[in-house]
């Protein structure tokens, strides 16, 4: 008999819809252009006013503000692509980037979509699952309950049996979402009740599951990425230890916590897991490390917030990967043996009030100025005169810098994020440099619980300093008043050096 | 410096700090355009734009100190509002799933 040939019939990929928003969105769409491919936007009705709407060469709007109406509706999505001429799908992060479901939608329909397979999706991507192909590959896993039975009652004795504190998760989630921590039994059904909605509200299933909550544990995690011939590599490490609420704050790559050991037996075994599954593109394998012994924690089939700093250390380009291995013409040399070098960090600027413990801050943006320079980049998805609603993720823009080593690359960050400017909404920003300017963090000690254990209510503001921010702003009125700038226009400016009397008032 | 008004808000940006401050602080004129409602005790008020996710209550129940009357949604996050009051719900302005603006009042309370 024969040996059976294969050959594989690549639909030619010339126009590329994106099923997201936001930063995402403009950072597909610069890839695609780089890469001389058409993009077709697919958004919600109140994403008219962002960037990635005026970027796009053909945007199509695929329903109403409600991310159950547009993002996360399979068959808008589909629809849009194909009334828009697409060959192929980018899902971004978040949204439909998880959902099998999708993924198979997408090639009923004639669409590539971008990311592994529908198969490999639900077996690493479903946690459950996920956790059962991990330990018949010996991996190490975190104690925990990922039964079917979801009765409350059920859920109580498992957390009994499993031993406080836990944490309890959205089977379908990522990114934080839906996730609850335990520490008493008297909290343990309204925090799961609570978990329930959440994850039904983000995933459309309230379907969770219970874990040991590692209290000292670093967060630290591996790209993967699988390439068109099917061979599946590490690209290094980041660390994500500064979570708020489960959700990372603070990303970077490398890691300051691993040995060299440690840092090539996970990689192997991420790399490892991903051959198991198929993998093909880009792809993220999570970990917690406490005491010097590490457990999986998830895989992500998807593309990361975080992936730009993993792209820094490495000199490599993630999107373009993923659209170049759709094509069928991605394969990793032979030798490839890239090595990480310097140091890279991300924050993820949020619409948020700091002083107030996070609140979500809403509006129309005015000025947004970032300080340009060697190795600094930008990620944001809104500019002057865009919205920032309530109906998504408060996630405006990421800021990423590299330097030489961590030390410079702190230092570097917080000077970048003093010199932006955000008007419109409140951010994150003040918060954001009060961490990296914290011992523990400038020592890369920090674990996952470095926020809740010193910034528990967040950051607050003197009052003293409050006073004589009004000061300025008093005086500050008065001279804008006398500029006699138009009124008219909702937003209106002034940027004059002799405001710069007020200094130090 | 940098500042820009914004709405009826006035914003500036001063060595490395943003801030933010109501025009009807800084401007006779803007006082009465931009008055806002007092929050209290007994008039629970949409801390934020958002959806209401869920009720616990309705007209007439009786509630403590630390019960949690609605759960609100904004940005993707839960939020609960509690009651800081021994009290009975005297009128409840919201149904679930409606979206608030910020300020808008939910719940009315009559302290006990």
């Amino acid at each position: 008999m024969h040996k059976q040939e294969y050959i594989l019939v690549m639909k030619e990929i010339r126009r590329i819809a994106i099923a997201n928003r936001g930063e995402v969105a403009v950072r597909i769409i610069k890839a695609c252009e780089e890469l001389g491919l058409e993009t077709v936007l697919l958004h919600s009705d109140v994403d008219r006013g962002s960037r990635a709407y005026r970027m796009a060469n053909t945007p199509i709007c695929i329903g109403g503000a409600a991310s159950s109406e547009s993002y996360l509706n399979i068959q808008n999505n589909i629809q849009g692509a194909l009334a828009g001429g697409a060959d192929a799908i980018h899902p971004g992060f978040g949204f439909l980037s998880e959902n099998a479901d999708f993924a198979e939608a997408c090639a009923k329909a004639g669409l590539v979509f971008i990311g592994p397979s529908a198969k490999s999706i639900r077996l690493l991507g479903d946690k459950i699952s996920c956790k059962k192909l991990a330990q018949r590959a010996g991996l190490p896993l975190v104690p925990g309950y990922e039964g079917d039975d979801q009765s409350i009652k059920t859920l109580l004795s498992e957390i009994e049996k499993i031993g406080l504190p836990v944490i309890i998760k959205a089977a379908a989630g990522g990114g934080g979402r839906g996730m609850k921590l335990v520490r008493t039994m008297s909290e343990a059904q309204s925090q799961i009740e609570s978990a329930q909605r959440e994850s039904l509200a983000a995933f459309g299933s309230d379907k969770i599951f219970i874990e040991k909550y590692l209290d000292q544990a670093k967060h630290i995690e591996f790209q993967i990425f699988g390439d068109s011939s099917g061979h599946v590599q590490h690209l290094f490490d980041r660390e994500c230890s500064v979570q708020r609420r489960h959700q990372k704050i603070i990303e970077e790559a490398t890691s300051p916590s691993l040995t060299d050991d440690l840092r090539r037996q996970m990689g192997e075994m991420a790399a490892s897991i991903g051959m198991l599954a198929q993998y093909q593109g880009a792809g993220t394998v999570e970990f917690l490390l406490q005491d010097g012994k590490f457990y999986l924690l998830e895989v992500n089939t998807r593309l990361q917030v975080e992936h730009p700093v993993t792209e820094e250390v490495m000199g490599v380009d993630l999107v373009k990967m993923q659209l170049q291995t759709a094509q069928g013409k991605f394969i990793f040399p032979k030798n490839f043996s890239n090595r990480p070098q310097g140091h890279s960090i991300e924050c993820r600027v949020y619409a948020e009030d700091p002083y107030k413990n996070g609140m979500p801050s809403t509006g129309l943006l005015g000025t947004v100025s970032w300080p340009e320079g060697p190795r600094r980049r930008f990620e944001f998805g809104f500019e002057k005169g865009d919205t920032i609603t309530s109906f998504y993720d408060p996630m405006i823009a990421k800021v990423i810098v590299w330097d030489q080593n961590r030390t410079a690359a702190i230092q570097k960050m917080i000077q970048v994020l003093q010199d932006s400017v955000v008007f419109g909404v409140h951010t994150n920003i003040p918060y954001l440099t009060a961490i990296l300017s914290h011992p523990e963090f400038i020592n890369g000690t920090m674990t996952t619980r470095f926020i809740e254990q010193y910034f528990p209510n967040g950051i607050s503001l003197d009052p003293k300093k409050l006073t004589e921010r009004k000061d300025i702003a008093k005086k500050a009125w008065q001279l804008h008043k006398k500029e006699k700038l138009t009124m008219n226009s909702p937003i209106s400016k002034i940027d004059s050096p002799w405001l710069s009397y007020w200094r130090g008032v | 410096m940098k500042s820009e008004i914004i709405g009826k808000t006035f914003w500036i940006k001063l060595d490395g700090e943003t801030w933010s401050t109501d025009l009807s602080e800084l401007d006779e004129q803007y006082k009465s355009a931009n008055k806002k409602k007092a929050a209290s005790a007994d008039q629970i008020l949409a801390p934020m734009p958002g959806k209401i996710t869920k009720i616990n209550i309705k007209n007439g129940t009786p509630v403590k100190v630390g019960d949690v009357l609605i759960v609100m949604e904004a940005m993707k996050m839960e939020y609960t509002l509690k009651s800081e009051l021994n009290a009975h719900v005297a009128e409840l302005k919201v149904t679930t799933n409606q979206q608030v603006t910020l300020g808008e009042l939910l719940i009315k309370l009559t302290p006990t």
